[in-house]
C-alpha cells in the first residue's frame, strides 16, 4: 500500500469548476442546431384511462405540424425499460399513470404546438384507480399490467436462522410500523436532449442531460430497430440527476430519435418543472413493518421484517431497489436469525425507482428508529445498544456474508462521530431537561389556559445518532466493471476519459487526480474528454456509488499500464540497474532520489523511441453470490460504514425542526478527492434533511399536487445549520488504494438521526417521514381536500 | 403562456389613458411575481390579458416619503427598496420584518408592495403588518382619484376593489402614535422562498398596566388578510396580565373558525395560531427575556 501521497487526498479545484461558475458550461438546452424541431407531448390528465380513439383531424395540416409521433411510427420494441420492458414510448389502449404520454407533436414553435395540443381529441373511458399499494396485491385488484397477470413486480425472501427460536429466546418482542414517503429528486435542470439524424449510413447522435448514456443507447437502438453502433450518445453538462436520470431521459431520448427519423431533422425535447415532477420517476414510498426480539443485556436475537414498496405503474429499478433493501434491511448488526421479505407492488401511483440511496434510507429510517427505541425500554444510550449488536471483523451479515478483507469500521465510525459531536454529554443534558409538552386536542380547538406555553419554553434540544453498513457497487444486481483511456501527448499532458459519466459527483477531477498521482504528475495536466458511447468503452451505468471504486480502479490500471512501459525505457536511456527505484512525483522522474529528466522530458523521449502513450484500463468486480431463494450469499463485495449525528431544536408549538448541525462520520476508504468529498457529504446531508423533514410528493387519486418548488419544498441554505464531514479511512484491497463510496452513504443516514434527535428533545417518537410540521405536532400528515388551488381559479 | 403587447409608460397619465377603456385584456404589471408566474400557469385570472402596461419606469409610483407622521410608499417600490429604507426600519419595523420574509432576495428585488394586495392571496405577507398599522392606498383614474382604507379595499381571496381603469399608486402608512410593542410572525414550511402557511402582525400599547391599544391582524389563516377590530375593543382597557393574554389567543382561535370554519388544515392551524399570538403577546408586553 503507498503511504505518501502527492496528489490524492489534497483539496484540487474542480475539473470543470471554472465553467459551471461562469455560466459557460453548455447544459443540455443550450444546444441550438438549424432546423431544429421542437416537441409538445400529448397527455389526459386522467390516472387510469382506457383510449377509445384519439382524432388529430383538427391539427391535421397546420402550419405549425411538422409531425405528429404515435406508437405506430416505431420500428423496434414499443415498451422499454431499464429492466424490464412495459413502459410505452407511446401508450396505445390505455395510460395507467398521470405522467404517461399518447403522442408528441413536432414543429418549429413551442409555444404553437402547445395550442395545438388543446385541440386533439382524445375520447377515453376513465377506470377505477389503484392508490394503496397495502391493496395491490388482494385478490381482486385491478391489474395495472394485465400482461403481467400480477401486480407483484419482485418479491425478495431472506431466511437466517430461526426467527420463531429467536423470538422465544428474547425476554422482550416489540413490533413497530413505519412509512416513508413519496419524494422527487429535484434535479434543478430539468430534463433536456437533442437528437440529431446522421443519415442512413450513420445513424443517429443523441446529445442530452443523460445519466447513464449506455443504458440510453440499448434502448433507443432498441426502439429504433438499430445496431448499437449506429446510436451514439453524448453527455452534455448534467444539472443534476442523483438516479434521476436514466428511465425517463432513456425515454425522452427515445422519442426524440422516432420524431427525428421521422422528420430527418434534429429534434429537442426539453421538459418544464411540471412536466419532470409529472413523468419522471421518483423514490418509493415504503410501508415496513418490523418485529425485533432482544434480551435484558441489549442483545438483538432475532428480527422479522415485511416491506412493502409501491413500485407504482412500471418496474423500473424496483426489483435492484428493492434488492438493496432485503440486503441491509436489518442494519449493521450482527443478529442470528432475521426473516425478511421484501415485495415491490404496482399501482396507478407515480411511478419509482433509481434515487440517490437506492432501497437504503427507507429502512435505515425504520431499523435506527427501532434501535433506539429498544435501547430506550432497556435503559441503554443509543451508543451502548450499537456497542453491543453492532458488526464487526469476522461478524456474518444478515445474508450470511462473513465481513472481511477490509477495514470493518462501523464501531470506528460510531465512536467518533459520539466523540466529535460529544454525544454522551448532550443526550443526558436533552434528556433530563424538564419537558413540557403540547399535545393539541381537535375536539376542542379552542385553547384553555393550561395549554399556553410561554416564548421561552417553545424549543427543545435533541442530539440522535444513526449509522449504517452500505454495500459497494452494484452487488448481485449484475455484471460489474469499469474502462478507462488514458493518452500522453509528447507535451506531457493527458487525455482522459471513462466509461463512467459525470453527473455533478466531480469524478472527472477524482479520475484526473488517481492519473496524476500514478503518473507524479499534477491534475491540472489532465484534460478530461467528454463521455461519447462511440468512443468511450462500456463502463456500465454511473450508480451505486461506484465511480471512484471501479472507474477509479480503471483510471489507476491506464497509467500504471503505460507506467509499465516508461519504466524499461527509463531503465535503458539511462543505464540503471534492475534494483533501481523509478519514482513518479512532482512533474519529474528520478531514481533512487536523483532526478533524470521532467515528466513532459520523459513524455517527449517516449514519443520519439515509438513507444505507445495510450492504453485503455479495466477494472473488474471480485466476483459475488446470491441465492434468490433464501436471501444468503456474498451480496457485495465489499462495504462502507457511516455514522451521522443531527443536532436539532423542536418548536412545540409549531412543530417545526430546525436542524442546527450534523456531524457527518464515513468511513470510504481512501479520499481520493478531498473537496469533492467533502462536498458530496454537504450535499447528501443536505438531501437527507429534505427527506426526513421537508420533501414529499402527494397525490390525489393519483395526480399529484407539487408539480413545482413552490410546494415541493426542497431545504434552502436557510433550512440547515453546519454540516461537519470527518472521513475514517479504512484500508480496503480494493478499488484505487481502497478509495470506496461515499455519494450515497451521505444521504441515507440523516432522516433517522434527525428521527432519534426529536425523541431525545420532546420525548415523542415519530414513525412516518417526513417529520414535517403536521408529522411532529399530529402524529399524522394533513392533505388538502383536493387538488384546486385559489392562485388558478 | 399568451402573446402579449408590453407597453411602458413613462409618466402616470400615460398609464392612465392606456387603461382608459375599461378593456379586461389590459393588465398592469409591476414586479410580475405573480403575473408571470400565474399567467405560466394558465390561471384564469390572468388568461384574458393580452396587454400589459408596465408600470416600473412610472416615477410618481416609487419612491418612499414621510410627511406629516404619514410615510407614502410609491405602489412600484420593491420589497427590497422598502426594507433599505431607513424610516421603515426604524418607525415601521413590522413592515420592514413581513417585506424581508417574503421569497428570496430575487423576489424582493422584482416584487413591489402594491402587487401584495392587489394580488390579495390569502398568504400576502406585507396585508397583516399594512392592515395593523391602519394604512390606506390611493388610487387613480383619468376620472380622478380615490382614497380609502386598505380593509375596505380587500374583498375576498385574489379580488379587490380596483377596476379595471384604476392604478393603485400609493400607499400610506400612519407612524403609530405611542409606545406601541409588537411584532410580526410568518410560519412557511422552510426559512426562505416559502408560502405562508400562518402570519399574524400584532401591535399593543400599555399603560398603567392595562392594555390602552391593541392591534391584531392575520394572513393564510383567514380566507384573506384581516384585522380583528372586534378582539380589540374587547380587551383594551383590560389588565395586560397572562389571563387576559392568553384569552385574547383564545378568541383569536374563536375568530378564525367563525371566520373560516373548519379547514383540512385546521387541525393544525388554529392551535398553532393561538399558541403564536399568545407567544407574540407575551412577549410584547413582558419582553423577550422573561
Amino acid at each position: 500500500m503507498k503511504k505518501n501521497f502527492s496528489v490524492v487526498g489534497r483539496p484540487v479545484i474542480r475539473e470543470d469548476g471554472f465553467e459551471k461558475v461562469t455560466g459557460s458550461a453548455k447544459f443540455a438546452d443550450d444546444l441550438k442546431i438549424e432546423g431544429m424541431l421542437y416537441t409538445a407531448m400529448l397527455r389526459i390528465p386522467e390516472t387510469h384511462a382506457k383510449i377509445n380513439s384519439i382524432d388529430f383531424s383538427a391539427i391535421e395540416g397546420s402550419q405549425y405540424l411538422t409531425a405528429i409521433c404515435t406508437r405506430n411510427d416505431i420500428a423496434g420494441i414499443k415498451k422499454i425499460g431499464v429492466i424490464k420492458n412495459d413502459q410505452p414510448v407511446f401508450c396505445g389502449d390505455k395510460v395507467v399513470t398521470p405522467g404517461d404520454v399518447i403522442a408528441m407533436l413536432a414543429g418549429e414553435s413551442e409555444e404553437e404546438l402547445h395550442k395545438l395540443i388543446g385541440k386533439i381529441k382524445v375520447d377515453y373511458t376513465p377506470l377505477p384507480v389503484l392508490t394503496d399499494p397495502l391493496k395491490a396485491l388482494d385478490e381482486n385488484a385491478l391489474l395495472i399490467n394485465e400482461e403481467a397477470g400480477t401486480n407483484l413486480i419482485v418479491h425478495h425472501p431472506l431466511r437466517k436462522g430461526d426467527v420463531e427460536k429467536g423470538f422465544a429466546q428474547s425476554d422482550f418482542v416489540i413490533e413497530r410500523k413505519y412509512t416513508t414517503q413519496l419524494i422527487e429528486h429535484a434535479y434543478i435542470e430539468p430534463e433536456s436532449v437533442t437528437a440529431i439524424p446522421m443519415g442512413v449510413s450513420r445513424g443517429i447522435k443523441i446529445i442530452g442531460s443523460i445519466q447513464n448514456p449506455f443504458t440510453t443507447r440499448r434502448i433507443v437502438a432498441a426502439v429504433l430497430n438499430m445496431p448499437l453502433s449506429k446510436v451514439r450518445i453524448e453527455q452534455s453538462h448534467l444539472g443534476g440527476s442523483f438516479g434521476g436520470k436514466d428511465d425517463t431521459m432513456c425515454m425522452l431520448s427515445a422519442r426524440a430519435a422516432v420524431a427525428a427519423l421521422k422528420t430527418g431533422r434534429p429534434v429537442k425535447i426539453r421538459y418544464t418543472r411540471e412536466d419532470s415532477i409529472l413523468e419522471s420517476y421518483k423514490r418509493h414510498p415504503y410501508i415496513m413493518n418490523y418485529k425485533a426480539g432482544f434480551s435484558k443485556n441489549g442483545k438483538i436475537n432475532a428480527m422479522k421484517i415485511d416491506i412493502i414498496a409501491d413500485g407504482g405503474a412500471y418496474v423500473s429499478m424496483s426489483p435492484f431497489v428493492t434488492w438493496r433493501t432485503v440486503v441491509q434491511a436489518t442494519g449493521p448488526y450482527l443478529i442470528e436469525n432475521v426473516h425478511t421479505d421484501v415485495r415491490a407492488v404496482h399501482t396507478n401511483n407515480p411511478y419509482t425507482g433509481a434515487m440517490r440511496g437506492f432501497g437504503s434510507p427507507q429502512p435505515i429510517f425504520a431499523q435506527e428508529s427501532l434501535m433506539d427505541e429498544i435501547a430506550s425500554m432497556l435503559n441503554l444510550s443509543p451508543v451502548e445498544i450499537r456497542r453491543i449488536n453492532g458488526l464487526k471483523a469476522g461478524d456474518k451479515t444478515a445474508t450470511g456474508q462473513t465481513l472481511q478483507n477490509h477495514d470493518v469500521n462501523l464501531l470506528t465510525v460510531l465512536e467518533t462521530a459520539v466523540e466529535k459531536s460529544d454525544f454522551t454529554n448532550k443526550w443526558k443534558d436533552n434528556r433530563e431537561n424538564k419537558k413540557i409538552l403540547f399535545e393539541p386536542d381537535f375536539s376542542n380547538p379552542v385553547l384553555k389556559d393550561n395549554d399556553f406555553i410561554r416564548p421561552e419554553d417553545s424549543i427543545k434540544r435533541g442530539i440522535g445518532l444513526s449509522v449504517s453498513l452500505r454495500g459497494c457497487s452494484l452487488g448481485g444486481e449484475g455484471i460489474d466493471a469499469a474502462a478507462a483511456y488514458l493518452s500522453l501527448q509528447s507535451d506531457g499532458t493527458i487525455y482522459l476519459n471513462c466509461g463512467l459519466a459525470e453527473n455533478g459527483q466531480g469524478l472527472k477531477t477524482t479520475f484526473s487526480i488517481i492519473a496524476a498521482e500514478v503518473l507524479g504528475t499534477t491534475a491540472e495536466n489532465i484534460y478530461y474528454l467528454e463521455l461519447n458511447t462511440g468512443i468511450t468503452p462500456d463502463s456500465g451505468p454511473t450508480v451505486a456509488s461506484r465511480s471512484t471504486l471501479m472507474g477509479g480502479g480503471a483510471v489507476k490500471n491506464a497509467a500504471e499500464i503505460i507506467k509499465q512501459r516508461l519504466i524499461p525505457l527509463i531503465k535503458s536511456e539511462w543505464k540503471l540497474g534492475d534494483e533501481e527505484e523509478i519514482e513518479f512525483a512532482g512533474n519529474k522522474v528520478s531514481a533512487s532520489g536523483k532526478e533524470l529528466t521532467t515528466f513532459p522530458g520523459l513524455c517527449r523521449l517516449a514519443y520519439s523511441r515509438g513507444i505507445c502513450l495510450a492504453a485503455i484500463g479495466w477494472y473488474k468486480s471480485p466476483d459475488v453470490h446470491w441465492n434468490e431463494e433464501n436471501g444468503q450469499g456474498d451480496a457485495y463485495f465489499t462495504y462502507v460504514y457511516g455514522c451521522q449525528v443531527a443536532e436539532v431544536r423542536v418548536n412545540i408549538v409549531t412543530g417545526e425542526i430546525y436542524v442546527d448541525r450534523v456531524t457527518a462520520v464515513h468511513d470510504a476508504g481512501k479520499i481520493i478527492n478531498k473537496l469533492g468529498a467533502e462536498g458530496q457529504v454537504y450535499g447528501g446531508v443536505t438531501q437527507g434533511v429534505g427527506y426526513g423533514v421537508f420533501e414529499e410528493v402527494t397525490h390525489e387519486n393519483g395526480l399529484i399536487r407539487e408539480l413545482n418548488f413552490d410546494t415541493y419544498t426542497i431545504p434552502t441554505s436557510k433550512d440547515i445549520g453546519e454540516i461537519i464531514p470527518v472521513f475514517v479511512e479504512g484500508d480496503d484491497a480494493n478499488g484505487a488504494w481502497g478509495a470506496k463510496s461515499l455519494g450515497e452513504p451521505t444521504l441515507e443516514l440523516a432522516s433517522a438521526a434527525i428521527a432519534n434527535a426529536v425523541y431525545n428533545a420532546v420525548g415523542t417518537r415519530l414513525y412516518n417521514l417526513p417529520l414535517n410540521l403536521e408529522e411532529v405536532m399530529l402524529g399524522k400528515k394533513l392533505r388538502p381536500v383536493n387538488n384546486k388551488r385559489g392562485s388558478l381559479a | 403562456m399568451n402573446n402579449i403587447e408590453i407597453t411602458i409608460p413613462k409618466t402616470l397619465q400615460e398609464a392612465l389613458e392606456l387603461i382608459s377603456g375599461g378593456n379586461e385584456g389590459i393588465g398592469i404589471i409591476a414586479g410580475g411575481t405573480d403575473v408571470v408566474a400565474g399567467m405560466r400557469q394558465g390561471s384564469n385570472r390572468f388568461g384574458g390579458i393580452n396587454q400589459l402596461v408596465d408600470v416600473n419606469h412610472i416615477k410618481e409610483m416609487k419612491g418612499i416619503t414621510g410627511a406629516g407622521g404619514i410615510v407614502t410608499i410609491g405602489a412600484a417600490e420593491t420589497f427590497s427598496g422598502i426594507i433599505s429604507n431607513k424610516i421603515i426600519r426604524k418607525e415601521l419595523p413590522l413592515l420592514a420584518k413581513a417585506c424581508g420574509t417574503i421569497g428570496s432576495v430575487q423576489i424582493r428585488n422584482r416584487a413591489t408592495i402594491a402587487g401584495n394586495f392587489v394580488n390579495n392571496a390569502p398568504c400576502a405577507d406585507t396585508v397583516p403588518v399594512l392592515l395593523a398599522y391602519d394604512s390606506t392606498i390611493e388610487i387613480k383614474s383619468l376620472a380622478g382619484k380615490r382614497e380609502l382604507p386598505l380593509a375596505e379595499f380587500l374583498k375576498a381571496p385574489y379580488r379587490t376593489q380596483l377596476n379595471s381603469d384604476e392604478i393603485v399608486t400609493s400607499i400610506k402608512v400612519p407612524l403609530p402614535k405611542g409606545d406601541f410593542k409588537g411584532d410580526f410572525y410568518k410560519l412557511g414550511r422552510r426559512r426562505a422562498v416559502a408560502i405562508s402557511r400562518i402570519t399574524l402582525a400584532l401591535l399593543i400599547e400599555i399603560k398603567e398596566s392595562r392594555i390602552n391599544r391593541l392591534r391584531i391582524a392575520s394572513g393564510a389563516v383567514t380566507p384573506i388578510g384581516t384585522r380583528f377590530n372586534g378582539i380589540e375593543k374587547e380587551f383594551e382597557g383590560k389588565t395586560a396580565d397572562e389571563k387576559t393574554l392568553k384569552a385574547i389567543a383564545s378568541r383569536l382561535g374563536e375568530r378564525v373558525i367563525e371566520v373560516t370554519g373548519l379547514r383540512w388544515s385546521s387541525e393544525y392551524k388554529l392551535p398553532v395560531v393561538q399558541q403564536i399570538c399568545y407567544q407574540m403577546l407575551y412577549s410584547a408586553v413582558y419582553g423577550g427575556g422573561k
